[in-house]
């Protein structure tokens, strides 16, 4: 098995406007995949098409040899897929500590089992681990929402990795983030990319963040593939250039 | 405040309250005893409203539906300890098909389905005499008696109520502290990101419904049991926007927001009305005015309930 995500030709219509003209790439085990392009090019449609938040028009999605197009998130999340949004969507509520519990407990046990469990399914010791690595120490047990929103950006993304899921989206994980904790965060996936294993598809505008972390780009266009490969390739691409720069 | 001194303060609490119970009047003990019978319904609703953000006009309807089972089954003959687990399947699973709206509506519309499922409980409590005995209701209905010993008096059956509720509390202590308590509070906060996350929100969205409506089930065989006779009126959906008044004015979302709520509904326009300090006086006549008055006021001040005060209080400190 080469690919481990396979998309192929997918679209996503709307009335006349193809907000998802017949995109298609591949993602291997392990992989880190960077898709790139100007506002309203259509990234964060393709991934809500991939991820079953809305139904592509037409195309197919394969994960792990499965056909997963229109899959449910629940479905999707089921089979070791996870997700962060382009918005902040933590449990505003709930402790940090609570939120990555929240964020895996599902996957452990039955619905009946977990009512029997511990009050933190077991997942305690990762939790904090977690929160470790996202140095989110110091507001462990504070509610997440009356946290700054780069904190919850970090909470948001540790999130998805606490079920350590096999495939990750992540929809503009530096967006809003403090220039100072792009370096950190872009180590922390390199991080867990290695420890958990999982292929990752990061969407950002952040270049030199994108640059540096994913060995394979993917540039977007108007929803289409304008461009693809290693990030200098991508970059040079007289074409890429005059998409986010004009003439 | 720690756990401990919490726990202390709890069972101070209950202890007051048990102790009261015996130099109270008759009068007093029956309001006592009425307010530990809500608070099964309102404690329920807090699970659906408040941990699992559904909204529900419709708790009136379930705590109806277990008055009206016990009473039917308890002038029969079933003794009340098979009455009860009946009348809190029977909630759970109309509780459980109520849900079923929420899965497709939210707030306002889903406040509106509820209401309506209410409004037609109503509707077959009043309309179907043969079974409900219409306006007329179903008067005779006993007190509960366990192994042989008959709850009859006002103070053993407050007794009975009071521990019966402090057990249905401790059940949804231990539920909301489990990993079920996580589920419903994500579900509340962000649906969408819950269902990423693998929380089965179709699962949880009915369950929140339908333990709710058994808790109310279990408050209305009590109920039944302490008025003696039921008639379709209490179980109008005015009772509902009451018990869900009290839920928001003590703090929804917080375990003990409907107790603080509860005995404000209940107690405390009783108290106004019969109040005979001098200065009070004027409450007889104008009780129910100072209490709207009040849930306007706590409303726009605290929107968060009573207990919501100690946080509004630490986030002024520390501005």
């Amino acid at each position: 098995m080469n690919s481990f995500l396979e998309v192929k030709e997918v679209r996503k219509a709307y009335g006349a406007i193809k907000a998802v003209d017949g995109v298609s790439f591949n993602v291997g085990p392990g992989e880190i995949v960077g898709v790139i392009g100007p506002n309203g090019s259509g990234k964060t449609t393709l991934f809500n098409s991939i991820l079953g938040q809305i139904k592509p028009t037409s195309g197919h999605v394969a994960f792990c040899d499965e056909d997963i197009t229109g899959m449910s998130p629940l479905e999707l999340s089921r089979r070791g897929v996870g997700r962060t949004f382009q918005t902040l969507q933590v449990f505003v509520k709930l402790s940090v500590r609570d939120n990555l519990i929240a964020a895996a407990q599902e996957f452990k046990g039955t619905l009946v089992s977990r009512l029997m469990a511990e009050p933190d399914a077991g997942l305690g010791e990762h939790a904090d681990k977690m929160i470790e690595l996202f140095r989110l120490q110091h507001v462990a047990h504070l509610p997440a929402g009356s946290l700054s929103y780069g904190q919850q950006k970090l909470i948001d993304i540790a999130m998805a990795f606490m079920p350590a899921p096999r495939l990750v989206l992540l929809d503009e994980p530096c967006a809003g983030v403090n220039p100072s904790l792009v370096d950190q965060l872009r180590e922390l996936l390199v991080e867990l990319n290695k420890s958990q294993g999982g292929s990752f598809v990061v969407i950002e505008h952040n270049m030199d963040f994108i640059m540096k972390l994913c060995p394979h780009v993917i540039c977007m266009v108007e929803g289409k593939v304008l461009s693809e490969g290693p990030p200098a390739t991508v970059q040079a691409n007289p074409q890429v250039l005059e998409a986010y720069l004009g003439n | 405040m720690n756990t401990q001194r919490k726990t202390l303060l709890l069972a101070a609490g209950l202890a007051l309250v048990a102790i009261a119970a015996l130099f109270a009047k008759r009068s007093e003990v029956y309001l006592l005893t009425l307010t530990c019978v809500y608070l099964m319904a309102t404690f329920g609703l807090n699970l659906t409203v408040g941990y699992a953000g559904q909204m529900s006009l419709g708790q009136a309807a379930f705590f109806g539906i277990g008055a009206y089972i016990a009473a039917i089954a308890m002038k029969a003959g079933v003794p009340f300890l098979v009455v009860l687990p009946i009348a809190a399947v029977a909630c759970f699973a109309v509780g459980l098909a109520l849900g079923f709206p929420a899965l497709r509506v939210q707030h306002h519309y889903l406040a509106f389905a509820t209401l309506g499922f209410n409004v037609l409980i109503f509707l077959i409590m009043r309309n179907e005499e043969k079974i409900t005995g219409g306006t007329f209701g179903i008067s005779g209905i006993p007190r509960p008696s366990l192994f042989g010993y008959e709850f009859s008096g006002a103070v053993p059956f407050f007794y009975f109520t009071f521990v019966s509720l402090i057990v249905l509390a401790a059940l949804l202590w231990w539920l909301l502290r489990s990993p079920w308590g996580r589920a419903f509070a994500a579900l509340r906060d962000n649906p969408i990101r819950a269902e990423s996350l693998g929380v089965n929100i179709t699962a949880y969205t009915l369950l929140a419904f339908a333990i709710g409506a058994a808790c109310a089930g279990v408050g209305g065989v009590y109920y039944a049991s302490l008025v003696e006779f039921i008639e379709p009126g209490p179980f109008h959906f005015s009772t509902s926007l009451l018990m869900l008044l009290a839920v928001i004015v003590g703090g929804s979302g917080r375990f003990m927001g409907p107790v603080v709520g509860t005995i404000i509904i209940i107690l405390l326009p009783e108290f106004l009305r019969s109040s005979n300090v001098e200065w009070l006086k004027f409450m007889q006549k104008w009780y129910l005015a100072f209490f709207g008055v009040a849930v306007i006021a706590l409303m726009i001040w605290l929107p968060g309930g009573i207990l919501s005060f100690g946080d509004r209080f630490k986030k002024a400190a520390t501005k």
